[in-house]
């Protein structure tokens, strides 16, 4: 154990001594959405109410921009600056191209023609700079390790990338989509999740793709060590009115932001008010960042419902892909035939 | 005092609000590059004679006559159909028999396939979101 | 006085004769089972459940029989089954007969679940994997081990959808102790089984899932599709829960399962340099 962890261990047991950390979860609560500190509704089981359809659609990115060194909030005026741009935004994404004809940034089809430019969705107001909290506001750096394991995977990759489906990134095999984790994450679009509680369980529905995260919350241990899965092992427990959900087991073919298998996910879920779920994540993998690092993502009500997406049986891209490539190299050959 | 914010800041939110606002997935410009061919435009004029309401990309499969009077199935690709769903348009929303314009590109392996860039009614009104004309501003017309 | 007593005792006995009688669930006098309740009143469907039978096999009565990859021998192939249909034979149309016998002699090319495809309604009930029902009051949601499918059945009103899907569109409503869960929208790209039985977009299901002991439901599923069927038809079987400890629906993500399948031959082959 490094000294650094040591410290932190103990900065974080003299903080929990000091405060309660239900209510600690309650004033994070209300100062987020600048609501007074709530009383969530309840279950007939008795444990809060998060049920719904909601979005985690966010204007803020994940890490902070380069400049803004240790600002975590904008002033009313800097939020109010990225509101309108992003009301700019949506009128250019709804209004026609906003890309160069014949170029390969343009070889898409139009976001804003469909509703799904990022503008065009309801996200949460906030004046965070970043969704990671704290002064620094970025991923910490790769250890050295997690360097070696990325150019690794980058190197055998290289030159090979369109051979076939397992070379192609997990969203483009429908296997597992980056907004999905845990932890969740704000996506481009169909940002939605639907929220179900029964007696002894919450489940969590997300759209992309169509995956549902089954937590139990009566205190059983985690499944084995050897079941590794894409979406690792949840299990849930209450503290106060706070869902806090710890997550292990992950796959390493996972490899969230270039993890192992020894990524850890902790994530806390408290209903700030009628229509919002202050969402935070912590993210820790002693083989991958020196440090564990912290989000936080508001979560709004959303008018729903969450449709099917069917991703796996819709997939042609794979197959267009993959075919696209091996017509580049039969052309190329062609080519270099005809020169001989 | 009114407070001004520091240009860097701005300058920071700017480059954050690009960041955000604009960056469609990486991955995905990469792969459609491989699909389908920025040196090949096209413009096809047809029916449409199947709407596949599916994902990750909806399809509309139209007839074609070419300049030689033979009638082509072509196949564009467009965006996922769900918030298309959540602001109201169903499966009728282009039945069978709509006459359409499609502005793409062309699939690179000389498959009858294209992703389709602009898609509006013969009268210029896109299909579902936007205006009249590239470039307008305009609510969803259904 | 000594006969007083006596009448009494012997209507105390009578009494309590029938009380005991009369207190014990009425299982024994035809009455159904009344499962217990969840906190907000409703028959309690909650837990992991999976069917025990071949139907995903076929839905039909059938006779075991080689299966259709010959290098797994006896490891894959048709176990025999008694059928959960009514009756001996589905109600095929004349030209939906043939095209079942079509779909049965190409099903290793045809079943769209060699290719991880979403597997509709019914067939999700059975296939040879758990699922999971978590229900709330206006929310019931059905999720399924095999490749993450999932519905949610809204309790509270009826809508329509906008266009079809591979899991349908769920509404639902109580029937005494039963869930009744109407099913529309199907696509017509499922199958019932592996051995080729199969349905149009006309597909119409109604489920009804009843609680028959403390660890059993009884599932039937009303079947019409007047494109492919003559006559509605019924599909009946117990659910059985999963009881051992801490039982869990696993990840059964099988993109990655079916790409050898699927885009085998679309790969870089070797001397294509």
């Amino acid at each position: 154990m490094t000294t650094s962890r040591c410290i932190s261990i103990i900065v974080l047991a003299i903080a929990l001594l000091a405060v309660d950390p239900a209510s600690a979860q309650a004033l994070a609560a209300a100062k987020a959405t600048n609501t007074p500190a709530f009383t969530p509704p309840r279950t007939p089981d008795g444990v809060p109410d998060l049920q719904g359809v909601w979005t985690n659609a966010s204007a803020v990115p994940l890490e902070r921009p380069k400049g803004l060194g240790a600002k975590e909030f904008y002033t009313d005026e800097e939020a109010a600056q990225r509101e309108k741009q992003s009301q700019d935004q949506a009128e250019r994404a709804v209004g026609g191209r906003q890309t160069e004809p014949g170029t390969v940034a343009d070889v898409h089809y139009d976001l804003g023609q469909y509703g799904l430019s990022r503008s065009q969705s309801k996200t949460a107001e906030s004046k965070r700079t970043s969704l990671i909290v704290g002064p620094e506001g970025q991923v910490p750096p790769l250890l050295p390790e997690a360097q070696k394991r990325q150019a690794e995977r980058a190197a055998a990759n290289r030159g090979h990338q369109w051979d076939g489906p397992e070379n192609r990134g997990l969203s483009e095999r429908c296997i597992l989509w980056p907004n999905e984790g845990p932890p969740m994450l704000p996506v481009g679009y169909n940002g939605n999740l639907q929220i179900a509680q029964g007696p002894g369980y919450v489940a969590i529905m997300q759209e992309m793709i169509h995956d549902v995260r089954i937590i139990p919350t009566d205190g059983r241990p985690h499944a084995p060590q050897s079941i590794r899965q894409w979406m690792g092992d949840s299990r849930g427990h209450w503290e106060g009115n706070t869902l806090v959900v710890d997550t292990t087991n992950f796959s390493n073919k996972t490899a969230f932001r270039g993890s192992s298998d020894k990524l850890h996910v902790i994530e806390r879920f408290t209903r700030a008010n009628d229509d919002t779920i202050l969402y935070q994540f912590t993210v820790e993998d002693p083989t991958t960042w020196a440090k564990p690092w912290s989000a936080e993502i508001l979560i709004t009500k959303s008018a729903g419902p969450v449709f099917e997406y069917a991703c796996q049986e819709g997939n042609y891209g794979m197959a267009n892909i993959l075919s696209g490539a091996r017509a580049t190299e039969r052309k190329a050959a062609e080519e270099v035939a005809a020169k001989k | 005092m009114i407070r001004i914010p520091m240009r860097r800041n701005l300058l920071a939110l700017a480059a954050g609000a690009c960041l955000v606002l604009t960056a469609a997935p990486v991955w995905a410009h990469h792969a459609f590059a491989q699909e389908f061919d920025e040196k090949k435009p096209i413009t096809l004029k047809g029916t449409v004679t199947k709407w596949e309401l599916i994902n990750p990309h909806s399809w509309i499969h139209m007839d074609v006559k070419g300049a030689d009077g033979k009638v082509i199935n072509w196949m564009v690709e467009g965006g996922s159909p769900n918030n298309l769903f959540r602001l109201g348009f169903t499966k009728d929303a282009l039945p069978p028999g709509t006459e359409i314009v499609v502005d793409g590109y062309q699939a690179k392996d000389g498959a009858f396939r294209a992703v389709g860039k602009d898609l509006t009614f013969p009268d210029g009104k896109r299909l579902f979101m936007g205006g009249s004309a590239p470039g307008s501003h305009g609510e969803s017309e259904k | 006085m000594r006969n007083r007593l006596s009448s009494l005792k012997i209507s105390a006995i009578l009494t309590a004769a029938i009380l005991v009688a009369t207190a014990t669930p009425a299982v024994a006098q035809g009455q159904a089972y009344k499962a217990p309740r969840t906190a907000d009143g409703h028959p309690n469907l909650n837990g992991i459940w999976q069917a025990m039978n071949t139907a995903n096999w076929d839905i039909r009565p059938h006779a075991a029989a080689m299966g259709p990859v010959p290098m797994l021998g006896a490891q894959f192939s048709t176990p025999g089954g008694l059928g959960v249909i009514d009756g001996d034979d589905l109600p095929y149309l004349p030209a939906a007969a043939a095209k079942q016998k079509e779909n049965y002699a190409n099903r290793v090319k045809l079943d769209p679940e060699v290719k991880c495809y979403l597997p509709g309604v019914p067939r999700a009930t059975y296939m040879p994997f758990p699922f999971q029902i978590v229900q709330s009051a206006k929310t019931i949601m059905l999720v399924y081990e095999y490749a993450g499918g999932v519905r949610t059945v809204d309790m509270e009103k009826v809508t329509k959808a906008p266009a079809d899907s591979w899991m349908g569109w769920s509404t639902g409503k109580w029937d005494g102790d039963t869930l009744v869960v109407d099913v529309t929208s199907l696509n017509d790209s499922t199958w019932f089984d592996r051995a080729g039985d199969f349905h149009s977009d006309a597909l119409h299901v109604v489920e009804r899932y009843t609680p028959r002991s403390a660890d059993t439901l009884m599932y039937e599923a009303t079947v019409e599709d007047p494109k492919t069927f003559s006559r509605p038809f019924k599909i009946t079987m117990p659910l059985y829960r999963h009881v051992e400890k801490n039982a869990q629906l696993l990840e059964y993500k099988c993109p990655e399962f079916a790409e050898e399948v699927l885009y085998g031959p679309l790969r870089k082959k070797p001397n294509n340099n």
